[in-house]
C-alpha cells in the first residue's frame, strides 16, 4: 500500500479537525478522495506527508511513518498542492533545474526542454514564470510535481484553470502514470467528471469523517439508488426481450427510458441490450451514477 | 550544487533578480544617495568631521541592512508560505536545516549586496580616507552579526505568526526598539535604564565600536566586548529562528 | 597699643595668607605641546599639557581636574561638547601631598572650525573655591571634507544603475 489511513483523528488549535478517517491507496491505483468544502481532504493529505501531527490512527505513506522518516518518503513523492504558487522570476526550466537540484537530480537542459514539452509548454527562452496563464502553471506545476519520477502522487484539484483539451490532456498523463508506471494517484478534486474517468476507487470525507469507501461501482450500487438511461433506438423494439433487471419506464418517439436494477452493473447494461438486439445509437445517463452518490452522502452538509 | 547551496541561490535570485527585490535594493540605495547628496549640498553637514561622516554612513549602512534584512526574512518563511511555495520546498528530500541554512544563506547574500552597495558610498564621503578603512571594516565585522540577527529574527516570526503583515509589523518594532537610543539622545542612553540597555542592545553595541573605531582611533581588537554583544544577540537569533523553522508547516 | 596693633597686622596676614595659600594651593598650569601645528584645521590633532601642583603646606584630598572648552568666535559664545573632541576629559588624584604635582596631557581632534580657548579647572574635596589654569586660545581653520567630484557621481550612478538593471529585467 502506498498510503494506509486508518481510524485518523487529527485536531488543530483544539478543534477536531478529523474525526475517523479511513483511506488506502495502492500501486497503480488512481483514488479519489472527494468531499465538501472545511470536509477535512486537505488536512488529510498534510497528515498523509507529516505537515500535521495526528492525535489519534495509523497513518503509513509509502510504507512509512511521515512523522519520524518525513525525507525517505519525499524522495519518492510528488505533490500538487491546490495554492501552488511559483517563483515568478524564474523560468521554467530554472524552476524545474532548482526542484531537480533537491531531489539531487542534475538533467541537463535538454532533458528540462523535453520534460516541459511532455507537459504541453514550450516557453519562449527567457520566458519568466510570471507571464504565464494559469494553465500552464498548472502544467509545470505537475512537471515539478514529476520531477523525481515519483511511486506516489498527490493532486489536489490539478485540472484547475485548464480548457477542455488541457484538462483530457491531464487525464491522459495521469492515466498513463497509473496504468504503464505504477503510480498511486491519490487525486483530490470536486470535478466528479475528472473522478469518474480517471478514478477506480474513491473516498468521501463529510464533516471529518469517512463515508464512504471503495470502488464507485460498488458504492453506487450499496446506495441502492436505481440508474436511468435514455437510450435512442434506430427501429422498434420488443419489450419482451427485456431482461428482468432493466425496466422500461417510457416510450416518447425514438427515445426509450429504462431504469436499472442496483444489482445491476450500469456500464454493461446498455451493451447487453445491443447484444439482444436493440438498435440503440445513443445512450444518456439520467441519475444514478457517482453525482447522484456525492449528494446523496453530502446532502445538508455543505460548507 | 547542495540542497543550501540551491536554495541560498535561489533567495539571492528573488533579491537580485525579482523586480521586488531589484526594488528594495533601489530604495536603499536612494536613501545613501540622499544623505550623500545632504552633505553635498548643506553648508554645515559639508563641514563635518570627516570622521564623523564615515561614523555616519557606517551607522545608516548598518540600519538599512538591518531593515532590508527584516524584510527579506519575513518573505523567506511566512511570505513564501502565503504565496504558496513553501509548502513545495518543505515537500522534497532536502532537510528542514538543510532549508533553514539556504534561507539563512540568503540572508548572508542579501546583507553582503547590500554591504557592496554602500562601499561606494563610504568611498564618496570618506574624502582623505582617514579611518575610512578601519570604517569599512568595522561595518563588515560588527555590523553583519546585527543585520544577520534581525534577519534571523524576522524569519523566526514569520515561521511563528499567521500573516507576513504581522511579522513584519513585529520585527519592525523591534529594530525600532533596538535603533531608540540613537533617537532619544545622550542624556537618556545615561540613565540606569539606559545603560542597562546599551549594554545588551546590539545597534549599540555596533555603534559604539564604529564610534571607538572610527572617531577616536582605537584598534579593532579593543573592541571585543561590543563585538560579544553582537555575537550573543547573532546566537539567540538563530536559535528562534531553528525552532520556529522546524515546527512550520504549510 | 603696639602689641595689640601687631597682633591684628599678624592676624590680618595669617588670615589673608591663609586664604591666598588655600585659594592658591593648588596650581594649575597649562601649555599647548610644541608639537601642535601652528595653523590648525579641522581634523588636526592639539594636545595639551597640564601640570597641577600642590603649592600648600597641607596635603589636597580627592583632587578633580577636568578641561572645559569654549567657543569665543563674536556672535557665537558657546561651551563646546568634547564628546567628540577627546575621550580624556578629567584627571583625579586620592591625595596630593604637598609640593607633589599631577601631570597630565590632554590630547584632542578638532572637529570644528572657530577659535577656541581652552581651560583646566581643578578642586579638591575640601576646598571652597575653583582652580583655573591660565587659558590657552587657539584658532581652528575650515576644511571642507566631503568632496562633491566623489559624491555626485555615486549618488546618482549607483540608484540609476539599480534602475537600469530593473528596467533591463522588467523587458527581459
Amino acid at each position: 500500500m502506498l498510503i494506509e489511513i486508518h481510524n485518523l483523528k487529527v485536531s488543530l488549535g483544539g478543534v477536531t479537525i478529523l474525526h475517523d478517517v479511513d483511506l488506502s491507496l495502492g500501486q497503480g491505483e488512481i483514488y479519489g478522495l472527494l468531499g465538501p468544502n472545511g470536509a477535512g481532504k486537505t488536512t488529510t493529505i498534510a497528515t498523509a506527508v507529516g505537515l500535521l501531527k495526528p492525535d489519534r490512527g495509523l497513518v503509513r505513506t509509502l510504507g512509512r511513518d511521515p512523522l519520524s522518516e518525513p525525507n525517505a518518503i519525499y524522495a519518492r513523492l510528488g505533490m500538487l498542492p491546490e495554492r501552488n504558487g511559483f517563483y515568478d522570476w524564474m523560468t521554467a526550466s530554472d524552476y524545474l533545474s532548482f526542484f531537480a537540484a533537491l531531489y539531487n537530480l542534475r538533467p541537463s537542459q535538454s532533458e528540462i526542454r523535453e520534460r516541459l514539452a511532455r507537459f504541453g509548454l514550450a516557453p519562449r527562452p527567457g520566458q519568466r514564470i510570471g507571464t504565464f496563464s494559469r494553465g500552464m502553471r498548472q502544467r509545470l506545476g505537475l512537471a515539478r510535481a514529476l520531477i523525481a519520477d515519483p511511486a506516489l502522487l498527490i493532486l489536489d484539484e490539478p485540472t484547475n484553470g485548464l480548457d477542455p483539451r488541457g484538462r483530457r490532456e491531464m487525464h491522459d498523463i495521469l492515466i498513463d502514470l497509473g496504468t504503464n508506471h505504477g503510480v498511486g494517484i491519490l487525486l483530490c478534486t470536486h470535478l466528479l467528471d475528472d473522478v469518474e474517468r480517471l478514478c477506480k476507487r474513491i473516498g468521501v470525507i463529510v464533516e471529518g469523517s469517512t463515508v464512504a469507501e471503495g470502488t464507485i461501482a460498488d458504492l453506487v450500487r450499496g446506495h441502492d439508488r436505481l440508474v436511468r438511461f435514455r437510450l435512442h433506438l434506430g427501429g422498434d423494439i420488443s419489450t419482451s426481450h427485456v431482461p428482468a433487471a432493466i425496466t422500461v419506464v417510457a416510450r416518447t418517439g425514438e427515445w426509450c427510458t429504462v431504469d436499472l436494477a442496483p444489482e445491476i452493473d450500469p456500464d454493461t447494461a446498455w451493451r447487453e441490450l445491443l447484444f439482444m438486439g436493440w438498435p440503440i445509437t445513443e445512450v444518456r445517463r439520467e441519475g444514478g451514477g457517482i453525482e447522484e452518490l456525492y449528494l446523496g452522502l453530502t446532502e445538508g452538509k455543505a460548507a | 550544487m547542495s540542497a543550501i547551496g540551491s536554495i541560498a541561490r535561489k533567495e539571492g535570485g528573488d533579491l537580485l533578480l525579482s523586480p521586488r527585490g531589484l526594488a528594495w535594493l533601489l530604495t536603499m540605495a536612494i536613501v545613501l544617495s540622499v544623505f550623500g547628496l545632504l552633505l553635498v549640498g548643506n553648508t554645515e553637514l559639508s563641514l563635518l568631521d570627516n570622521a564623523q561622516v564615515v561614523y555616519d554612513m557606517g551607522g545608516i549602512v548598518t540600519a538599512l541592512g538591518a531593515l532590508l534584512a527584516v524584510v527579506v526574512g519575513t518573505d523567506a518563511v511566512a511570505g513564501e508560505r502565503e504565496r504558496g511555495t513553501l509548502v513545495s520546498l518543505l515537500l522534497t528530500p532536502a532537510s528542514r536545516n538543510s532549508i533553514l541554512l539556504g534561507k539563512l544563506g540568503g540572508q548572508a547574500i542579501a546583507w553582503g549586496v547590500m554591504y557592496a552597495i554602500a562601499l561606494p558610498y563610504f568611498w564618496a564621503v570618506g574624502s582623505t580616507g582617514q579611518n575610512l578603512a578601519d570604517g569599512a571594516v568595522s561595518v563588515a565585522l560588527f555590523g553583519t552579526p546585527v543585520v544577520l540577527g534581525f534577519g534571523f529574527l524576522a524569519m523566526g516570526l514569520g515561521a511563528r505568526l499567521e500573516s507576513a503583515r504581522s511579522s513584519l509589523l513585529c520585527g519592525l518594532i523591534a529594530l525600532l526598539l533596538s535603533a531608540s537610543p540613537l533617537l532619544l539622545g545622550p542624556s537618556l542612553r545615561q540613565s540606569a535604564i539606559g545603560r542597562a540597555f546599551d549594554a545588551v542592545n546590539p545597534f549599540s553595541g555596533a555603534l559604539n565600536a564604529y564610534d571607538a573605531v572610527i572617531i577616536d582611533s582605537q584598534s579593532i581588537l579593543a573592541q571585543l566586548p561590543h563585538f560579544a554583544v553582537t555575537l550573543v544577540w547573532l546566537a539567540l537569533t538563530l536559535w528562534f529562528a531553528a525552532r520556529g523553522f522546524s515546527r512550520v508547516s504549510s | 597699643m603696639h602689641m595689640t596693633l601687631r597682633i591684628l597686622c599678624l592676624a590680618i596676614a595669617l588670615s589673608l595668607t591663609g586664604g591666598r595659600a588655600w585659594a592658591s594651593s593648588l596650581g594649575v598650569e597649562l601649555t599647548a605641546a610644541s608639537s601642535n601645528p601652528r595653523s590648525p584645521r579641522m581634523g588636526d590633532n592639539l594636545s595639551f599639557h597640564t601640570v597641577i601642583r600642590n603649592d600648600g603646606p597641607t596635603p589636597i584630598d580627592g583632587l578633580i581636574a577636568w578641561i572645559s572648552l569654549v567657543r569665543i568666535d563674536k556672535g557665537n559664545e558657546q561651551p563646546v561638547d568634547l564628546e567628540d573632541w577627546s575621550a580624556h576629559k578629567a584627571v583625579t588624584a586620592a591625595r596630593l601631598a604637598p609640593g607633589e604635582a599631577v601631570r597630565t596631557d590632554w590630547p584632542m581632534r578638532l572637529i570644528q572650525a572657530g577659535t577656541y580657548r581652552v581651560i583646566v579647572s581643578a578642586v579638591s574635596r575640601d576646598s571652597a573655591n575653583l582652580t583655573a589654569s591660565p587659558f590657552a586660545d587657539f584658532t581652528v581653520r575650515r576644511k571642507p571634507v566631503v568632496e562633491s567630484r566623489r559624491v555626485l557621481p555615486v549618488a546618482i550612478g549607483i540608484p540609476l544603475l539599480l534602475g537600469g538593471l530593473m528596467f533591463w529585467r522588467w523587458r527581459s
